[in-house]
């Protein structure tokens, strides 16, 4: 036999025992770990490690929405502390949302605290960062006139590299429908109730889509209902439960029943609400109205 | 000035025949057009966050080529010894030490013009518009910039013996200067003394290559930087390189050679 | 008065530009020529900082050197004995302690001292990203030779390295003995009045040292002053005019070859190791 088949033969003898070694041990890979059956990419190249990245770029979607003002570690110790902008909807969310039912203290609060919070550059304190300054953004300013859209890759990457982060789909739900984007933000949105199917914040956002952007208050009304049960469900037993999500939730149902002209179950999400709500005072009032009309008949659906 | 132009030449060849510009051309390119290539949510409009990776790979790529060219330059001279048929010709140590900066960072132009170009297209396609002014403003800068880790490298390819080290010493104080160095003073606020004196003598040392990053006014449509700023900048990063030049040189001029 | 006269055709290359001064002009001189001293060290003395940092350790004692024009000076030692020391302060790569040394009159610490030198060192990796061609002609430009000289130059040269058919190749391709020729051919680009060659046949093979061998003889016809260390003797006794021997950094003798044997009565090698002591040693 000569050389070059005797190395044939050899590299196929290897390529057998690859083979046969390979069917013997795929069974019990699949025992070791989920990753190289994971559903994407991100997944099988950094596991569990990729939720460190996501939170990276989700905070680029926020610089990305300040036009690259946006305060670095440093900054953020000395700056005061405040929700984050994304999700807090200050003075330009307002500019968009027109939702009456939204609490208008956390909006006060938010704006003033955003403001706060980005005037982090100080006076320079020397001739060094002085020049600096003449290289970097300086000046606050927000996306606007569909241009909001460039930070929607970051939060589609964040929601990639971190499924189980419900902010980055609410954020996102928001910004898709305020470019008018209702398919995607409900795409989106399905997306991350697959992955995170007891979300009473992904299940809110799904219903303002359908109540606000796709007129369908049925649809709104089922998936609030759904909001509010995942809510006792993961909540109700919690020594510090999420009162705000449930204040949402309930005075939105409250508000769709009442424009259906079911005051007496609108009365009722706001009875649920006054417990959860900040201000139980304006939810009371509101609830003595209704009464009041339902007492004078006035079931029909309010204009 | 033509011995330093014919030792410059060699570098640029040496850059455009060995294939780490060709690879991280590539690695950039390629990576550029499959984010490209991914349409988020349905908006072939969306745009800055293709800018903003490309303009990160360049960044990436240009601090390779220049660290990793210029670390390797002296000491392969020396490996190779060709460094002793180039001495034993009419060529002072000073005219070694100009030629191997100018070639560096020539050659870093080329291939950060070559990156530019890459990025101005892809720039366009997606946006149908380049901000021309600060496309060519960052492009200045970004060089000027390379400029100073030029000099820097080629100053620790003196001090330190292998190129890798020096290589990875000059990338972590670089990128440490491009992340931090606008912050030391804040740093050296909160130390106590004599750490804040320290700390913030050294804010005054380093080379401010931060300010060379106008990656983001490019990015987010702001208006161009002021001339007269860019001047500065560019005058700045001149005394630097220069005051590095002058301390490879005096360190090449006392280092004995045995062939 | 060599001296006064070498430092005007050194200033004479300045004032006519520098490439000129290359070609072998020294024709019409003939009869002073072989009187002019081209390489001289004047009580040269080199000393080096121990490794180990205690004291130090002296390379070269007091060298008194003088090679003329147009001889073909063989520098031989054993290992260690200072010969590249010696080279090193010739080439100005490193500073004398104490003397001096001259290429053509003008102090080494000049770099104008090494415009009409050529120099091969011993075991040298040119760029290998680079042609033999793209090379010359970086040296060439080194030199401030104009294009069309130059172009001239690396023609004739790489015919004369027999390196006509591989100059467009990169020398990252070529064996040991072509590069070798090709840093012979780097040598000879500015047309030099002195050669510095530092083992030239180091590492090539019995072929390759013949044709290092002619190429050094034909230099020597020209008229070129050639000063080479070597361990090969036999090669030394067959081409040098002269020779040099140094150990443990003193020069031992300096003589013609014919003049040494005929002294000796005994060949180079034989002359050598007695010289270096190896004999006494043996008999011991």
């Amino acid at each position: 036999m000569n050389r070059p088949v005797r190395h044939s033969l050899l590299l196929l003898l290897l390529a057998s025992a690859c083979f046969t070694l390979a069917t013997l041990l795929q069974p019990r890979v699949a025992t070791w770990g989920q990753r190289h059956a994971a559903d994407s990419l991100m997944k099988v190249v950094l596991g569990d490690g990729r939720r460190l990245f996501a939170n990276h770029f989700f905070v680029q979607a926020d610089v990305t929405f300040h036009s690259g003002y946006y305060p670095s570690i440093f900054d953020r110790d000395q700056a005061p502390k405040g929700t984050r902008h994304l999700t807090a909807s200050p003075e330009d969310h307002a500019e968009h949302d027109p939702d009456p039912a939204s609490p208008g203290r956390e909006k006060d609060e938010d704006h003033s605290g955003h403001a706060c919070e980005m005037s982090f550059l100080g006076p320079p304190r020397d001739w060094i960062e002085a020049f600096g300054r003449r290289f970097m953004v300086t000046e606050h300013t927000h996306l606007k006139g569909g241009k909001e859209r460039e930070m929607l890759p970051w939060l589609k990457i964040s929601a990639e590299l971190d499924p189980q982060r419900v902010e980055t789909y609410t954020v996102a739900s928001y910004w898709l429908r305020n470019l008018g984007k209702f398919q995607e933000a409900e795409r989106f949105l399905r997306e991350g109730l697959r992955n995170n199917p007891k979300s009473y914040e992904i299940l809110f956002e799904l219903g303002r889509l359908y109540n606000e952007n796709l007129q369908d208050p049925n649809r709104a009304r089922n998936v609030w209902e759904l909001g509010v049960r995942c809510w006792d469900e993961r909540e109700s037993k919690k020594d510090k439960p999420d009162l705000l999500a449930l204040d949402e939730l309930t005075v939105h149902l409250a508000d769709l029943e009442e424009k259906a002209g079911n005051l007496a179950r609108a009365i009722e999400w706001l009875q649920r609400a006054l417990r959860a709500s900040p201000r139980p005072e304006a939810v009371q009032e509101r609830i003595e109205d209704l009464q009041r009309r339902l007492a004078a008949g006035g079931s029909r659906p309010s204009p | 000035m033509n011995t330093v132009w014919a030792l410059a030449g060699v570098v640029i060849k040496e850059l455009y025949r060995r294939k780490d510009f060709y690879v991280l051309f590539v690695l950039t390119a390629v990576m550029t057009l499959l984010m490209g290539s991914i349409t988020f949510f349905n908006d072939p409009r969306i745009a800055s966050y293709l800018k903003d990776i490309c303009l990160l790979l360049i960044w990436i790529s240009a601090l390779v080529i220049a660290i990793t060219t210029t670390a390797r330059q002296i000491p392969a001279e020396r490996e190779n010894r060709t460094i002793f048929p180039l001495l034993a010709k009419p060529v002072t140590r000073g005219q070694v030490v100009a030629g191997k900066f100018l070639g560096c960072w020539l050659a870093s132009g080329i291939a950060l013009g070559v990156f530019y170009l890459f990025f101005g297209v892809v720039s366009a396609s997606r946006e149908h518009d380049l901000a021309v002014i600060q496309y060519l403003q960052a492009l200045w800068l970004h060089w000027v910039m390379l400029a100073i880790v030029v000099g820097l490298a080629l100053l620790g390819s003196l001090v330190f013996a292998a190129p890798s080290s020096n290589a990875t010493i000059c990338f972590i104080v670089v990128l440490g200067i491009l992340l931090l160095g606008r912050h030391l003073n804040q740093v050296a606020l909160q130390q106590p003394e004599p750490l804040r004196t320290v700390v913030y003598s050294i804010y005054f040392l380093i080379p401010h290559l931060e300010w060379y990053d106008i990656r983001d006014l490019l990015l987010y449509d702001h208006p161009g930087l002021r001339w007269t700023d860019c001047l500065l900048a560019t005058l700045y990063a001149g005394v630097y390189t220069a005051m590095l030049l002058l301390g490879a040189w005096l360190l090449f001029r006392r280092k004995p050679l045995h062939a | 008065m060599w001296q006064r006269l070498c430092l005007c055709q050194v200033k004479g290359f300045v004032l006519a530009g520098r490439w000129q001064y290359a070609a072998p002009q020294n024709n019409t001189e003939s009869g002073s020529k072989n009187m002019e001293v081209i390489l001289e060290t004047r009580d040269l003395r080199v000393e080096y900082r121990a490794q180990n940092g205690q004291g130090k350790k002296v390379a070269v004692k007091g060298l008194n050197l003088k090679v003329h024009a147009g001889e073909v000076f063989g520098f031989l030692g054993p290992n260690g004995a200072g010969k590249t020391t010696t080279m090193n302060v010739l080439l100005g790569f490193v500073h004398a302690t104490a003397g001096d040394a001259y290429l053509f009159g003008v102090s080494v610490r000049e770099p104008i001292a090494r415009q009409r030198i050529g120099y091969l060192p011993e075991l040298t990796y040119y760029y290998k990203f680079l042609t033999a061609e793209e090379l010359l002609r970086f040296y060439a430009r080194l030199f401030g030779i104009p294009r069309a000289e130059a172009d001239r130059r690396i023609d004739q040269l790489l015919r004369l390295v027999e390196l006509e058919a591989a100059r467009k190749r990169p020398i990252k391709t070529y064996s040991k003995g072509m590069q070798q020729r090709v840093g012979l051919a780097q040598a000879l680009i500015n047309d030099p009045d002195l050669l510095i060659l530092d083992e030239p046949t180091s590492g090539l093979d019995p072929l390759g040292r013949m044709k290092v061998r002619e190429i050094i003889q034909r230099l020597k016809n020209e008229g070129k002053t050639v000063f080479f260390s070597s361990h090969e003797l036999g090669e030394v006794e067959t081409v040098c005019d002269r020779v040099a021997i140094i150990n443990q950094g003193e020069l031992k003798v300096e003589d013609r070859v014919s003049a040494l044997v005929e002294k000796h009565q005994a060949n180079l090698e034989q002359i050598f190791l007695s010289l270096i002591g190896y004999q006494a040693e043996v008999t011991a």
